[in-house]
């Protein structure tokens, strides 16, 4: 299992004896997933500073990351050209993936600037 | 990728920019409670900051997008995944091979 995993980089996620089951490179899935992730944590934390400086509090400041989600995930699909299957094997991926870390990560900006601009 | 990042960079200070004109505007009205939203900074002030914010979520927003990189096609097929190459793995390299069977060069050279 150990050798397998760290072998050649192009290695193939295939089944030769049917047709019907995709093959796609898994060095670039991870090399996706890892563009995803970076996008996502960046406009999570400006969503938060930027909701920190505007003063929500409560509810609306959830309802403010979601809506950075939403922008997100929209300009993510944009990026790739809307032809997802291209470039991911499904669509859970590009709109689900880091939505619960990138949460964690805009609350502590969340609070940081909230603090500095309204409570110093 | 430079010029994505510059825009970032552009967009955070933006924002910070934002962040000090509010506080200001707090600092002059001179509260000591909360005020929640900034709604008793002057509306002057207030478009100038929600400006600025938006300036610097648009900057922020096209650089999350630029600067991480491109995607790349998953499929074996597509044109730009043509040739695969192995990386720099130890288990594949190959130190002893034939090129002992062949003639030398330096040989050649001496006899000039």
């Amino acid at each position: 299992m150990a050798g397998h995993s760290d072998s050649s980089s192009s290695e193939k996620k295939s089944s030769e004896a049917m047709n019907d089951v995709p093959t796609f490179s898994t060095e670039n899935m991870q090399n996706n997933m890892k563009v995803i992730y970076y996008s996502r944590t960046f406009m999570s934390i400006i969503g938060g500073v930027i909701a920190g400086i505007l003063g929500f509090t409560g509810f609306m400041g959830f309802i403010f990351y979601f809506l950075v989600m939403a922008i997100t995930s929209i300009g993510l699909i944009a990026k790739a050209k809307f032809s997802v299957h291209l470039y991911f094997d499904s669509w859970n991926r590009i709109i689900l993936d880091g939505f619960m870390g990138g949460l964690m990560s805009f609350v502590l900006f969340w609070t940081f600037a909230y603090d500095i601009v309204h409570i110093f | 990728m430079g010029l994505g990042f510059m825009v970032g960079v552009l967009g955070v200070l933006f924002l910070f920019h934002a962040a000090y004109s509010t506080i200001q505007g707090l600092l002059k009205i001179m509260e000591e409670e909360f005020s929640g939203p900034p709604m008793n900074v002057s509306l002057i002030v207030l478009d100038l900051i929600l400006w600025f914010e938006l300036l610097g979520f648009v900057f922020c927003i096209s650089a999350a997008l630029t600067v991480p990189g491109y995607f790349l096609s998953i499929h074996p097929d597509s044109e730009e995944n043509r040739i695969v190459s192995l990386s720099a793995n130890l288990d594949f390299m190959i130190f002893n091979h034939r090129a002992k069977a062949l003639p030398l060069e330096t040989d050649m050279k001496l006899k000039h």
